[in-house]
């Protein structure tokens, strides 16, 4: 059975694509059409998975969408109505934006693939989040939370899923927080309040948090209350974004804060103004904390169960998780390497054909890599055009030589076989360096990712030796698997870990198994005989404002606009070769 | 002229136009950069990957001095009114699939496109007499213009040399097309937001009422989700 399942229209669109029960290919469409977070409708993507699977579309059983369209148009319209007059603005623009393109999702799917109507599905926002988490994960029976900003109504649900020994999988959602009381959104009037990006930058906010103190928590907890049944709800009077388009927060909200920040003025952590927000950032991120802390606990004693699915863009927060561990009372808690949206695509295709179409449970892969694979025959001959030094290396050089230019400083961009599906790059499209010294942290903020001071780099380690450099509670190497949680750096390594470790001591560390990244584990085993540490710095092979790259060519194109001395993709070895750009300009002129 | 210099000369204006400039000067660098990735002409790609990082730069020195004029001004509730109506088109590459594009077809449409925000930075530039550091920054991104038009001009002559009149003539018309297209479109979009404020205002008023009485019967906290909704995946509501 062949199903294909597609997130898209809100934000990061993804398709992937499950064939008799396992995933066969996944990925988003911002890795394809190269724009960030790319919302349209993931045509690139839904083409790719057909391409790689050799499936026509009339051969798919089904094509399975991650929401309800038109629950989510009756919440946009009834939050209009409830709004009445304040949501006069907002109205228009509101119902454009529906009505344009986002409701006629089935007729959208039939007209691109030439499917019938009949074959398009659809699963609720949540349950697909609950799908991801709990279907990927290897576990049989385990409590699942969701948390992000909103889907249809649902913004947080807890339920349970089980996978019985007759082959029959079950998923129930219990119950849930409806919009507008949101954490994810919470989140995202902070994110906006302290001048990022809604959607894109929260995680600037858990990294700015490290430089704060939550002096503020009380203030926090006045907009967003506990209820008796121990959800929350958040006091709407601080909030616009359930009003109007324009601004998330109320003008109470700055009463209550003080003034936003201006998004085009840097962060000066050094001044009053600079260590508000970062206390703004602490404070609301330590109230995220433990509330998700809080209702984990809950359902850990309602369900009695060990095991913890975690989904939604909320739990891309790898803090929060990390407590969700260290105190919730589960033993293991699972996060999928793309909780988001995107990772919405793959939890729907599996939702369809687990509770659907009651197909019998299937172990799915434990990695990420669903996407295209590199070519490096590409990057050596675009390479080798521009007069590049260009080596096609036998695997032990290769991994010698790169062993060498990383225990020599050097910054490599190391791409190999298939793209990871998720936000995280976690070593098939990685910019590696040594972990050692807080220059190589500035160098590669200055040259290479042009982004704020404050901002941290994780570290990959060799699994075995995770429990040396990092204090990892009980099952807290599987949460770092797919580099879904902060822990703290062992204070005997700090010195010797400055770029990877925050100012608050931690790290968002990935634990690497050989099975999941064998090249890479061979590499951090080599950079062990040379360095003494079985640690690389490992930060996504992108530039600002970028998607991480896909192809070869896209990874060539990084290496050359920024400070990255070394790039490697698959056998292929190029070295920097001065600055081509600028020699080439002055040629033309 | 003048009224450039009036737009100019009102400082919230000036920054919203930079902001904004500085946008477009970023994304179109994007689908440069793009357009570096897809060619398989090897000169071209690392032309378009020197045009890329300049419209980068030109995005960054906009974005820059809008932050330093906005440091300037005093905190306002409401920004100035903006003719934001109308999507931006000319310089940035809006509505371009450079995936779809051929070399020369997008190189004609680069040639026309940098012509056009090059006449049009020329004015700009003449209408910031009174601030030196803004026309500067125009000077200095009208020097890059001009590597850019030469070079398009140069290179689509070698690729198309008996059709590059041809592409740049279907250039000028498809960008009065997509000119005439965005007019169009913020027209429509006008008026569709006039009839849906007048329905908003005259149809729903009793709705409202009815959403806002159901709203208070509403608890906040835990809502139990029914088990058939984990039932159907057939309908979308």
């Amino acid at each position: 059975m062949n199903i294909l399942g597609i997130s898209a229209h809100y934000h990061d669109s993804a398709a992937a694509l499950i064939v008799d029960g396992v995933p066969v290919c996944a990925v988003q469409e911002e890795r394809l059409s190269r724009r960030k977070s790319d919302a349209s409708f993931p045509l690139s993507a839904i083409e790719w998975c057909l391409d790689h699977a050799g499936i026509q579309p009339d051969a798919l059983d089904a094509v399975v969408f991650y929401e309800r369209p038109m629950l989510k148009f009756d919440r946009i319209l009834t939050c209009a109505l409830r709004a009445f007059p304040q949501s006069w603005r907002a109205f228009p623009k509101a119902m454009k934006n529906s009505l344009g393109e986002k409701v006629w999702v089935r007729g959208i799917i039939s007209s691109h693939l030439g499917v019938p109507g009949r074959k398009v599905l659809f699963t609720e926002h949540h349950q697909s989040h609950a799908a991801a988490a709990f279907l990927t994960a290897p576990t049989r029976h385990a409590a699942i939370l969701t948390s992000d900003g909103v889907g249809e109504w649902a913004t947080l649900t807890v339920g349970h899923g089980e996978r019985r020994p007759n082959g029959a999988t079950v998923i129930t959602l219990l119950r849930e927080i409806r919009f507008p009381h949101s954490l994810g959104m919470l989140y995202s009037t902070f994110t906006a309040y302290l001048g990022f990006k809604v959607n894109e930058d929260e995680y600037k906010v858990m990294g700015l948090a490290g430089y704060g103190r939550p002096t503020m928590v009380d203030k926090v907890r006045q907009v967003i209350r506990r209820t008796p049944d121990g959800a929350f709800a958040l006091d709407l009077d601080y909030f616009e974004f359930h009003t109007t388009a324009r601004r998330s927060y109320s003008s109470r909200f700055v009463e209550l804060f003080g003034p936003a920040r201006n998004p085009y003025e840097p962060i000066d952590l050094e001044s009053a103004e600079g260590q508000r927000f970062a206390d703004c950032a602490a404070s609301v991120q330590r109230v995220l904390e433990d509330t998700l802390v809080d209702i984990a606990r809950a359902l850990q004693q309602e369900t009695g169960l060990r095991d913890l699915c975690l989904g939604g863009g909320v739990a891309l927060n790898g803090v929060a998780n990390a407590r969700v561990l260290a105190e919730s009372g589960f033993d293991r808690v699972f996060v999928p390497p793309a909780p988001g949206d995107a990772g919405c695509a793959l939890g729907a295709a599996l939702y369809a054909d687990r509770i659907h179409f009651g197909n019998t449970d299937r172990d799915v892969p434990d990695h990420p890599f669903w996407g295209p694979s590199v070519d490096g025959a590409e990057l050596k001959r675009i390479a080798g055009e521009d007069g590049q030094f260009v080596d096609e290396l036998d695997e032990r050089t290769l991994i010698d030589r790169t062993a060498d230019d990383l225990a020599a400083g050097r910054i490599v961009a190391w791409m190999e076989g298939a793209l990871e599906f998720g936000p995280r790059a976690l070593g098939h499209r990685s910019i590696l360096a040594a972990p050692n010294s807080a220059g190589m942290r500035d160098r590669l903020n200055r040259e290479i990712k042009y982004r704020e001071q404050f901002r941290p780099f994780a570290p990959v380690v060799l699994i075995e030796a995770a429990d040396r450099y990092f204090e990892f509670p009980a099952g807290g190497t599987r949460l770092a698997r797919f580099m879904s949680g902060v822990f703290p750096v062992r204070p005997a390594w700090r010195e010797r870990l400055q770029a990877v470790t925050h100012i608050d001591g931690t790290a968002r560390v990935q634990a690497l198994e050989r099975d999941m990244a064998p090249r890479l584990y061979t590499l951090l085993e080599a950079y062990e005989k040379r360095s003494g540490m079985p640690v690389l710095l490992n930060t996504s092979l992108n530039l600002a404002g970028e998607p991480i790259v896909n192809r070869a060519v896209e990874g060539y194109s990084t290496f050359l606009r920024s400070g990255i001395d070394v790039l490697v993709a698959d056998q292929t070895r190029v070295m920097k070769r001065g600055s081509l750009l600028m020699k080439r300009k002055e040629d033309v002129a | 002229m003048p009224v450039h210099r009036w737009i100019w000369r009102d400082a919230d204006r000036c920054v919203q136009k930079l902001l904004r400039f500085g946008e477009t000067e970023i994304d179109g660098g994007r689908d440069i950069l793009r357009a570096a990735e897809v060619t398989s002409d090897s000169l071209l790609r690392r032309l378009f990957m020197v045009h890329a990082t300049d419209e980068h730069r030109h995005g960054v020195l906009f974005r820059r001095r809008a932050a330093t004029l906005l440091r300037a001004l005093p905190r306002q509730a409401m920004p100035a009114f903006q003719a934001d109506w109308l999507a931006p088109g000319g310089h940035g590459l809006d509505d371009l699939r450079v995936e779809e594009e051929s070399d020369d077809t997008l190189l004609a449409f680069l040639h026309v496109s940098e012509k056009a925000a090059a006449s049009r930075f020329t004015v700009y530039r003449d209408a910031l007499q009174h601030d030196p550091a803004t026309r500067a920054i125009f000077d200095d991104i009208l020097h890059d213009e001009i590597f850019h038009m030469n070079y398009t001009l140069t290179q689509l002559v070698r690729i198309s040399p008996e059709h590059h009149r041809w592409h740049l003539w279907r250039a000028r018309l498809s960008r009065l097309w997509k000119g005439y297209l965005r007019l169009a479109t913020a027209v429509a979009g006008v008026i569709g937001a006039v009839l849906l404020t007048v329905q908003y205002f005259i149809i729903l008023p009793p709705f409202a009422f009815l959403a806002k009485r159901a709203q208070r019967r509403e608890r906040p906290g835990w809502s139990p989700i029914s088990p058939e909704r984990n039932g159907s995946l057939k309908d979308e509501y």
